[in-house]
């Protein structure tokens, strides 16, 4: 399931355009780089909590963290597991 | 006959081979490797049974190869389909219906999408950009076409459809702008006359290519002989470092961007641009503080346009040259004229506003689109005799200046992105706890302008927030997403029980609900 989360998180972000292999992905901030801009932020975080079934809080939709691949994956992780 | 668009392209290709034609996302392509790109190209299309008038849909991203689709579609008689890859599959279904879709080429995620929910059902061939995917041709496949521009056994005589650009209707239905070979290039040649381009000039484009802005951007420079520079997304930041390593001369950008290039640009760290000799700013009008601190910090002629995709810029203005007219649109393009219509005049006679009387702008030009694409009905409603009605309304001057005064047409414009609020409501309407609802626009410092939605539950339902919230993540796309959502008991109505679109913001205001 881990690896579903991982794997569904970088292919939405990669939706439109491809990662370069030289990135590394997991600390890259997705929207200052513009994979998803900031209207489409709103759409990515509602499409994971419909996805598994999670749900997250408004001030963890207000950190910048959120914007971070690795830290995007890792909390939606824990709230899996909780 | 050949393709015009294409043969000025090949020209260009053959007399500056080892110039660069397009730089996009750290990748550099000079003319000869750009050519032989297109020519690639077309071969691929050709060997899968493209055809001339097919209609080739692409969700489309900012890249080379998008760039060179277009001219392999105008060299092949075939017309492109851009989509906006973040519109939900529903109304990516119903453009590609809309616009007679034959083939498709999008990136895996499409493909994938469109098999989770009942499969692709379109005529022709599939071609998969980014990987290999079930029942679609690997794009790889192009290394292996010939570099050699295809010969044809048929003519193009420009009339041909190259783009079908959708925006959608206010009814919901998508209206696909048909964009002809030849108005392509009286287009591209109308904005090289007044902006003075030339070959010299580095031409950067920082909106999505499936709007008609960028397309213009990246074919102009193509067939002058310049250089274009192709923004792969749009952030403030990539922008600012895109233009200090790319030095490019000229840009028309939308005005949301210049607001929040701006921003940065003040910072005490940001890099000193000098390399433009014009910028443009269309879409909206800019605020005259942001003018003129960009005019400070950039040292170039600044410009505002104004146009629409159907009749491309309508009218210009250099704010250097015209210091008394700092609140106007500017003047007509030489291919342009204007009236400014009475509301609800529909008589041939006394239909036209005084100067200064405000009323709706409406078009006469050289450069209008073919029309609206197998929906000649609602292009004919969209016409005064021969003037292309805005929806916007505005007033001329005494000496020919027009000055933007506001929106006739229900349109939510969210950092250049038009939004039409009804196909917002047709989607939420569907929940079984709404009786009825409004997206409606709400101000906002960055965008311009953000959806906000207002909802009347019906007697003893509950909205739940967080499910709306989902249900619009799933069926509505990102740039129509509610920023904000209000419940209400009732909405802001005339007495003909006309629904008051512009009047719901005050009225929740009023009410004390918008805190």
């Amino acid at each position: 399931m881990k690896e579903n989360v991982k794997e569904f998180i970088i292919d939405y972000i990669q939706r439109e355009y491809t990662i370069p292999g030289d990135i590394d992905i997991l600390t890259l901030n997705f929207v200052e780089e513009g994979y998803v801009d900031s209207l489409g932020l709103i759409q990515f975080v509602y499409t994971l909590e419909d996805e598994f079934n999670i749900s997250f809080s408004e001030n963890e939709l207000k950190s910048p963290d959120i914007k971070i691949v690795g830290n995007l994956i890792r909390l939606v992780e824990a709230k899996m597991e909780a | 006959m050949r393709s015009r668009l294409a043969s000025l392209f090949y020209e260009n290709a053959q007399a500056l081979p080892d110039k660069e034609a397009i730089w996009c996302d750290g990748q550099s392509v000079t003319y000869r490797e750009m050519a032989n790109l297109v020519s690639r190209y077309s071969n691929l299309l050709l060997s899968l049974g493209a055809a001339y008038g097919d209609h080739i849909a692409i969700p489309m991203n900012n890249s080379i190869e998008s760039a060179a689709l277009f001219f392999s579609a105008a060299d092949l008689g075939v017309c492109v389909v851009p989509l906006n890859p973040s519109l939900p599959l529903e109304a990516i279904r119903a453009a590609m219906t809309a616009g007679d879709v034959k083939h498709v080429i999008a990136r895996k995620a499409f493909f994938s999408e469109c098999d989770k929910s009942g499969g692709l059902d379109i005529p022709g061939f599939a071609i998969c950009l980014d990987q290999d995917y079930p029942n679609t041709f690997p794009f790889s496949k192009l290394s292996e076409m010939p570099a050699q521009r295809p010969e044809l056994d048929y003519d193009i005589t420009g009339s041909e459809s190259l783009i079908l650009t959708m925006t959608s209707g206010s009814t919901g239905t998508p209206k696909p702008i048909d964009i002809s070979q030849d108005n392509k290039y009286d287009r591209c040649a109308a904005h090289i006359r007044v902006y003075r381009l030339t070959r010299q000039d580095r031409i950067i484009a920082a909106t999505p290519l499936y709007h008609t802005l960028a397309e213009r951007l990246v074919i102009l420079p193509l067939i002058l002989g310049a250089s274009s520079v192709l923004l792969p997304r749009f952030t403030p930041a990539i922008w600012l470092k895109c233009v200090a390593e790319q030095k490019p001369t000229f840009t028309i950008a939308v005005s949301a961007q210049l607001a929040q290039i701006l921003e940065l640009l003040k910072k005490p760290d940001a890099p000193s641009i000098t390399s433009f000799r014009t910028i443009v700013s269309s879409s909206a009008l800019l605020e005259a503080s942001v003018k003129y601190e960009l005019i400070e910090l950039l040292q170039c002629e600044f410009h505002e346009m104004y146009g629409a995709s159907e009749v491309s810029t309508v009218t210009d203005i250099c704010f250097q040259e015209a210091r008394d007219k700092q609140n106007s649109v500017g003047k007509p393009f030489d291919e342009a004229k204007i009236k400014i219509l009475r509301d609800e005049s529909e008589s041939d006679f006394d239909t036209e506003c005084a100067p200064g009387e405000i009323g709706e702008i409406a078009v006469r030009t050289k450069l209008l689109c073919k029309g609206y694409y197998r929906q000649e009905a609602m292009m004919k409603a969209a016409m005064f005799h021969d003037y292309f009605r805005t929806g916007d309304l505005g007033y001329m001057d005494q000496d020919g200046y027009l000055y933007f005064s506001g929106r006739k047409k229900e349109l939510i414009i969210t950092g250049a992105v038009n939004v039409y609020p009804h196909d917002i409501d047709t989607v939420i309407a569907r929940l079984p706890e709404v009786e009825e609802c409004a997206a409606f626009s709400y101000p906002d410092d960055r965008l311009g302008e953000v959806v906000a939605l207002a909802i009347v539950p019906k007697e003893d339902h509950e909205i739940n927030l967080r499910a709306l919230r989902t249900y619009c993540a799933r069926n509505l796309a990102d740039f129509q997403q509610p920023h904000k959502i209000f419940l209400v008991d009732r909405l802001p109505r005339n007495t003909m029980g006309k629904l008051q679109r512009t009047a719901i913001l005050s009225y929740l205001r009023e009410a004390g609900l918008d805190g």
